[in-house]
């Protein structure tokens, strides 16, 4: 019986640290992939201490989790000493509103508060961002706050109360008894309170996501958004190192807690102080292992990076930037911009030297929808951002975007005519295009056979089923199934959007999942094999996986697409956001940025610059007569828009 | 302390809570009732859930059945603990406690790596020639994925109360002619009862609301509740709908809880946490 209890206990610890102990060897891998591991390397770790935006967002949880706690103890404790004075009717009441956070989903309680912030900041006060690191801050407090409480008024209870009453006899004012003598009793409930208080906020995900606007996140909303695109393994590394950081707080902890206890029974036993002492040893041996891992690991940081010059790498004069410093929020699609990996140029780091003045905070959305609800939920500061050709229409329809002031965007001239006067800005009032390209199939020659592969129809091949997947946005979904079937990808008409609906529906026992950004990882290690998606990112996946091939379904029809850079009209900093846009118009950084995002530039000018093999791609410049059936989507209107929206929720909700 | 400091000093407590527990929970409610285009007054918003019921049951049976796993598998860990000298207990139950401040996004995809066709374990079975076993993006991967993250919250809960069993209630039962068996079933896990209720309620409410490890470790037929409503903010651009599902996501768990507490008898305040 007990023997069977101690290895069903190793088992399931077992169980507890096995997913860790996958993530700490990983950040040790070569290859990205977290399932094969190709050779060993220390690398990760150095570009995690060269990663100043990572180590940021880790500064920012600490800020967050330090000052909530901070602040939660105090008041909790304060609180919980007034509450258990209190007649037990009130003391009832503040219990139950203690508990209601305690008690309430996580999600509940995120979506509550970001309802209220948005509300009450940008409905009642007109403010354009009302979730800040202020609304976070309040928010952790909020969930931080029945840890204290719970855990201070147990003590209050079991206190002695005739030792409040003693000191008070003998002469002390009731702030000095406090001082004096109730807070060393409650002190233990302060403290785990505190500890738990702490452990929460840093962790904290769900209610993070929902009240963080994009200003001000913390590591583990990033995490999460790290988490659907293809995963940087250096994230594995701060894993690791965090992991190892909370290993030993919690050793020393338990030490101290030790020494404590031994203190005061010294007489007990030697086996626990010899066992101590090894606990002891093992710990300062971590410590110092860690030490010198983080050292040098700062030390080869620091040594590595080097700035970029611009001059360099641009073609073009750029224009003065401003004479004070600003920051542009910048919300761009995942996977859209050179970040500097694979001998890329950073091109955000690339601008930052440019314009010392300017600071630029990026951050990603997978789909036009998630950017579009981001905007509309309100709340948030955004400068610039890049949507599709529907989606810039809808924004103009809706008065969601601001007019460009082209004075400011000299190298708009180098835009190709073809992609001017377009259907969705027949003006050229708010938008200057970025890239454009097509939409296919992208398969895995080693398993589809070739015959298959004759249309969209191929997507719902129950040969392959639970190796297809399919795009996890509305509007991309519909519009294959509008190819497939042969309808105009415009149609406002119920019935064939209805029909379209029910060829998804049928399509759902067939498919892995749906994705956006998580694709790449999923199609290079062929977890899936048959995919539709974008030409270019097929250009980045095929570098990695020569085995995947791209297929135009010419015969049906396909969506041509242009993603172009706006300002949305909750921006602050127009003109810092426009010069960014010119910066990126630059022939030479156009170049070099779709060297690597693999899409297609809209300025001829760029492709002398561009490696001639990409230059000259087929896929990424297709012949005019490969052309003859794609279609651009358009704005169909509110109504049809929001039906067709419904119905893919329908679609991907039910079961 | 005189009766009105302790007001003086708890009121602006309760203020702060009502302020961002209620109130939100107002505004959830306001949205819950407004049309997402018009802004006008609406029940329809509430009247439509139905068609989500079926989201409703399905994420309830998986966080009851993960909610039974972890208390089957905790038990026994956390009986184990108790019952080791201080120091060991010290040492096991910090390593209980470490998981949990460990990002759960990251856990979560390392199961990814592990359960997926062409992930760890496949790899491992493929090598003994044993081909791939779909395992990832079924409702035990979500499962799964629920035990792991939530197993420590039933552990410690439990661990606290049969720590504070005393040792001398068994033997009087042992004297009084109990096997090991009986022991246990008439001693040991009556007392045992409020940790378990708190094990199974801090379980059973993350693992309802959760949308990440149904994403990643789901297919396309486990859609819980957390992922319609994360769904709903997110890109559906329908915060109403998403409010109105709160709602009533919300009223499940405090009734939910509600049923468990009646279980344990009523509980002092506090009674909750580790």
């Amino acid at each position: 019986m007990k023997r069977a209890n101690r290895l069903i206990t190793i088992l399931i610890f077992i169980f507890l640290y096995i997913p860790m102990a996958v993530l700490i060897v990983a950040s040790f891998n070569t290859g990205k992939d977290i399932a094969h591991f190709e050779s060993f390397t220390w690398n990760r770790y150095i570009e995690l201490f060269q990663d100043d935006g990572l180590l940021n967002l880790l500064a920012n949880s600490l800020i967050v989790a330090v000052l909530s706690t901070s602040i939660a103890t105090v008041f909790g404790t304060v609180a919980a000493v007034g509450i258990h004075n209190l007649k037990p009717r009130m003391r009832k009441i503040a219990m139950t509103l203690t508990n209601i956070p305690m008690t309430n989903p996580d999600i509940v309680t995120g979506v509550s508060l970001s309802l209220l912030f948005v509300f009450v900041g940008t409905r009642m006060l007109g403010q354009r961002d009302s979730l800040t690191f202020w609304t976070l801050l309040i928010a952790h407090i909020t969930f931080s706050l029945p840890y204290v409480v719970l855990n201070v008024m147990p003590k209050l209870h079991q206190m002695d109360n005739s030792l409040v009453d003693a000191a008070m006899d003998l002469g002390c004012t009731p702030m000095q008894s406090f001082f004096k003598v109730t807070i060393h009793e409650i002190m233990p409930g302060i403290v785990t309170g505190a500890i738990m208080a702490f452990t929460m906020s840093l962790d904290d995900f769900v209610i993070s996501y929902f009240v963080s606007g994009l200003d001000f996140t913390t590591l583990p909303v990033e995490i999460y958004s790290y988490t659907k695109k293809p995963i940087q393994p250096k994230v594995y590394a701060m894993f690791t190192l965090m992991f190892l950081l909370i290993f030993l707080l919690m050793v020393i902890s338990n030490l101290l807690q030790l020494g404590g206890e031994q203190r005061k029974t010294r007489s007990r036993g030697a086996a626990s102080e010899r066992s101590a002492g090894r606990i002891v040893k093992i710990a300062v041996a971590g410590a110092a292992a860690l030490a010198i891992v983080v050292g040098c690991a700062i030390f080869i940081g620091n040594n590595g990076a080097e700035p970029p010059v611009v001059s360099e790498y641009t073609m073009t004069e750029l224009p003065a930037g401003p004479e004070e410093s600003v920051t542009i929020n910048v919300y761009n699609w995942g996977q859209y911009i050179a970040d500097g990996s694979d001998d890329s140029l950073d091109i955000i780091a690339a601008f930052e030297e440019a314009y010392p003045n300017i600071k630029v905070n990026y951050s990603t959305y997978d789909s036009n929808e998630i950017m579009y609800s981001k905007l509309a939920n309100g709340g948030i500061t955004v400068d610039v951002i890049i949507p599709s050709d529907y989606m810039i229409a809808r924004l103009i329809s809706e008065n969601m975007l601001l007019e460009l002031n082209f004075d400011n965007i000299p190298n708009y001239q180098y835009i190709d005519e073809t992609f001017r006067n377009t259907s969705f800005d027949p003006e050229n009032k708010y938008s200057v295009p970025y890239t454009w390209g097509t939409v296919g199939i992208i398969y895995n020659s080693k398993y589809v056979d070739e015959a298959d592969v004759t249309g969209w129809e191929l997507l719902w091949n129950e040969k392959y089923t639970d190796k297809i997947l399919m795009f996890g946005n509305s509007r991309d979904a519909f519009g294959i199934t509008q190819y497939m079937l042969g309808y105009d990808v415009n149609t406002t008409d119920e019935g064939e959007l209805t029909e379209c609906a029910q060829y998804l529906m049928e399509q759902k026992p067939v498919l892995q999942q749906y994705v956006m950004d998580e694709i790449f990882g999923i199609m290079q290690n062929e977890e899936a094999w048959i995919a539709p998606y974008y030409a270019g990112d097929y250009l980045t996946m095929a570098e990695e996986n020569p085995a995947l091939s791209f297929y135009l379904p010419e015969h049906q029809g396909f969506n041509l697409f242009i993603d172009s850079i706006c300002i949305p009209s909750c921006a602050k900093e127009k003109e810092a956001a426009e010069l960014f846009i010119n910066f990126l118009c630059d022939p030479k950084i156009s170049a070099a940025n779709m060297e690597w995002v693999c899409y297609s530039t809209p300025i001829s000018e760029a492709k002398q610059f561009l490696d001639p093999e990409v230059a000259e791609s087929e896929i990424s410049y297709p012949a005019a007569e490969k052309l003859i059936k794609a279609s651009s989507y358009a704005f169909l209107n509110p109504e049809t828009t929001r039906t067709v929206e419904a119905m893919f929720m329908e679609v991907r909700n039910s079961r | 302390m005189k009766k009105n400091n302790s007001v003086l000093l708890s009121t602006p407590y309760l203020i702060w809570m009502v302020a961002f527990t209620l109130i939100p929970l107002c505004v959830v409610g306001f949205y819950a009732l407004t049309d997402p285009a018009t802004g006008k007054f609406t029940f329809d918003n509430l009247k439509n859930l139905d068609a989500y019921l079926p989201v409703f049951w399905q994420s309830v049976a998986y966080s009851v059945v993960s909610a039974f796993i972890c208390l089957l598998m905790g038990y026994p860990v956390a009986y184990f603990i108790a019952h080791q000298k201080p120091v060991a207990q010290k040492f096991l139950y910090m390593l209980v406690m470490l998981p949990m401040c460990m990002s759960f996004l990251l856990r979560t995809l390392a199961w990814v790596g592990l359960l997926q066709d062409t992930g760890i374990i496949n790899t491992f079975l493929g090598r003994l020639g044993i081909g791939p076993i779909s395992m990832i993006r079924t409702p035990g991967a979500v499962v799964l994925g629920m035990v792991y993250n939530y197993l420590p919250y039933m552990i410690l809960p439990l661990y606290s109360t049969l720590v504070k069993i005393d040792h001398r209630l068994v033997e009087a039962a042992e004297d009084l002619g109990c096997n090991g068996a009986k022991v246990f079933s008439k001693v040991i896990f009556p007392l045992s009862l409020p940790g378990i209720v708190t094990g199974i309620t801090m379980v059973f409410v993350p693992a309802v609301s959760t949308f990440y490890i149904s994403q990643k470790l789901g297919g396309t037929e486990t859609v819980l509740i957390g992922d319609v409503i994360e769904r709903q903010f997110k890109q559906g651009n329908n915060p109403n709908l998403g409010a109105a599902l709160s709602l009533v996501l919300m009223l499940l768990v405090f009734v939910c809880t509600g049923i468990m507490n009646r279980f344990a008898g009523d509980d002092e305040e506090g009674g909750v946490i580790v």
